[in-house]
């Protein structure tokens, strides 16, 4: 009677193990795969390659390598021939550059992804469109022109089209560049958050590397902001 | 009585061991090489065994085909207005390419090919896993937009006291998990071992991946892994358009 109940347990404890085993494989299939690829090779067959061959594949590989420094020389002749700017909206950093190398870099302050809620359906995001835009013009000592998110941010009245409340000069700094749609490349009052995602959309920089960018890029130079 | 247990532990490691062989084969030798007679019935792969000379110049010519694909590949890509994520695993760099202008370029860490993919020949990893393809779905464990929702400030005052500097959002550790069109996995994981955001958000990562890797359809899941320094790794994800094309190059 000892003995049968000790078999049994046996059998018990030998099956209950089993499925345990079985779940962990299933639960690693994947990882038993790739063990399963040590071992096994996928078919491979002799090409029976003769010396005549070899020349060929000889002429071949410099056929091809001509063929890459043609593509790789087309590849070159898309990147714009001028300066032009890229932005990182993610870690807020700027590059100028052109063909030869890089001409300034440092950080910059793009969209704060902050989505204003005034109520009644209004509502503003505050971002930094990404892509390949132009330089559609250039402004010294620019005015600020306040949408009618700056009144509600300050909760303030918003005031008529072209009221004169909507002026503010000295806000961009030195230099605007716009790239359309109300988006500026511009300066800032703000210089403690440049390198962070403070901004409405435009890009603020530096006094400097406004400076710089001001005077590196033209009307029509790219701006490619990811 | 002790020979009877020795009989039991017998019996209990063969059960285990006949279990273990039988799901093995099963669970992996058979769907691997299920796969491997799936890839060779469409593709035929030659090699030179008797020349060391003619193998070394076969080896150069797959090399310049698919450098030169990949080139392709790319000038295809820059007739799109999106940014294409191109992986160039013999520089180890992963660059995002707008029209063919180089944005972004990260030196990528840690590569780590599954065994599928390293043991497939050049040729037929580069024809079928090259590119350009297009991301299907993703797993990743920080957002594409970082949005915060803001209420308008109901009086001047209040207004006023938001002026300060402004509060950032806990900056999540970077995991992406793409899955391709064409069954391919790619991981872009930051190559920092010690996780900087909140814990919870990389353990949903975790698993999800692994219930995503587990669900696989298919008899095998080709995957690649590449590693890069967290912040970097950030900019391309967020970089990237919602169903992104990648190249790669072995």
């Amino acid at each position: 009677m000892e003995g049968k109940n000790v078999t049994k347990t046996a059998v018990g404890v030998t099956v209950l193990s089993a499925l345990v085993l079985a779940s962990i494989m299933v639960i690693s299939a994947n990882r038993l795969k790739e063990t399963a690829f040590v071992f096994l090779d996928f078919p491979v067959s002799d090409g029976n390659y003769t010396p005549e061959d070899t020349v060929k594949l000889k002429k071949e590989i410099t056929t091809k390598e001509k063929s890459i420094a043609t593509l790789q020389k087309r590849v070159e002749n898309l990147w714009p021939y001028g300066p032009y700017l890229i932005v990182n909206t993610t870690n807020n950093t700027f590059v100028l550059r052109n063909r030869k190398g890089v001409i300034r870099e440092g950080i910059c302050s793009t969209g704060s992804y902050i989505l204003l809620d005034a109520g009644d359906g209004k509502q503003w995001m505050f971002k930094t469109p990404k892509g390949q835009f132009r330089i559609l013009g250039k402004i010294v000592d620019p005015v600020w022109i306040k949408p009618d998110w700056a009144f509600v941010e300050e909760s303030l009245p918003i005031p008529p089209r072209n009221h004169p409340d909507r002026y503010e000069p000295g806000t961009l700094g030195d230099y605007a560049l716009t790239l359309g749609d109300g988006y500026l490349i511009h300066g800032t009052l703000y210089q403690r958050f440049l390198g962070l995602p403070v901004t409405h959309g435009c890009i603020r920089l530096g006094d400097e590397d406004l400076k710089a960018v001001f005077k590196n890029l033209e009307i029509g130079s790219k701006v490619y902001i990811y | 009585m002790k020979k009877t247990y020795l009989k039991y532990i017998i019996a209990f490691l063969a059960v285990q061991a006949v279990t273990a062989a039988v799901l093995f084969y099963i669970l992996s030798v058979a769907p691997v090489k299920r796969e491997i007679m799936r890839i060779s019935e469409q593709f035929t792969y030659t090699t030179a065994t008797g020349s060391s000379q003619t193998a070394e110049y076969l080896n150069k010519l797959r090399d310049a085909k698919h450098h030169e694909a990949f080139l392709k590949s790319a000038l295809s890509l820059a007739k799109r207005d999106s940014i294409a994520l191109l992986i160039d695993l013999k520089d180890s760099l992963a660059i995002l390419s707008l029209k063919g202008v180089y944005l972004f370029e990260s030196k990528i860490s840690v590569i780590k090919l599954s065994k599928g993919l390293e043991k497939m020949p050049a040729e037929v990893r580069d024809s079928l896993f090259g590119g350009p393809m297009q991301l299907s779905s993703e797993i990743v464990s920080i957002e594409k937009f970082p949005i915060v929702v803001k209420k308008a400030p109901k009086d001047t005052t209040e207004a006023k006291s938001d002026d300060s500097a402004p509060t950032l959002p806990v900056q999540n550790d970077v995991f992406a998990m793409f899955t391709f069109n064409n069954g391919m996995v790619i991981e872009l994981a930051q190559s920092q071992k010690e996780l900087a955001g909140h814990k919870s958000a990389y353990r949903k990562y975790k698993r999800e991946s692994r219930s995503r890797i587990r669900k696989e359809e298919g008899d095998y899941l080709y995957m690649l892994r590449i590693e890069l320094p967290r912040e970097e790794a950030r900019s391309i994800y967020r970089a990237l358009p919602l169903r992104p094309y990648v190249v790669v190059r072995y």
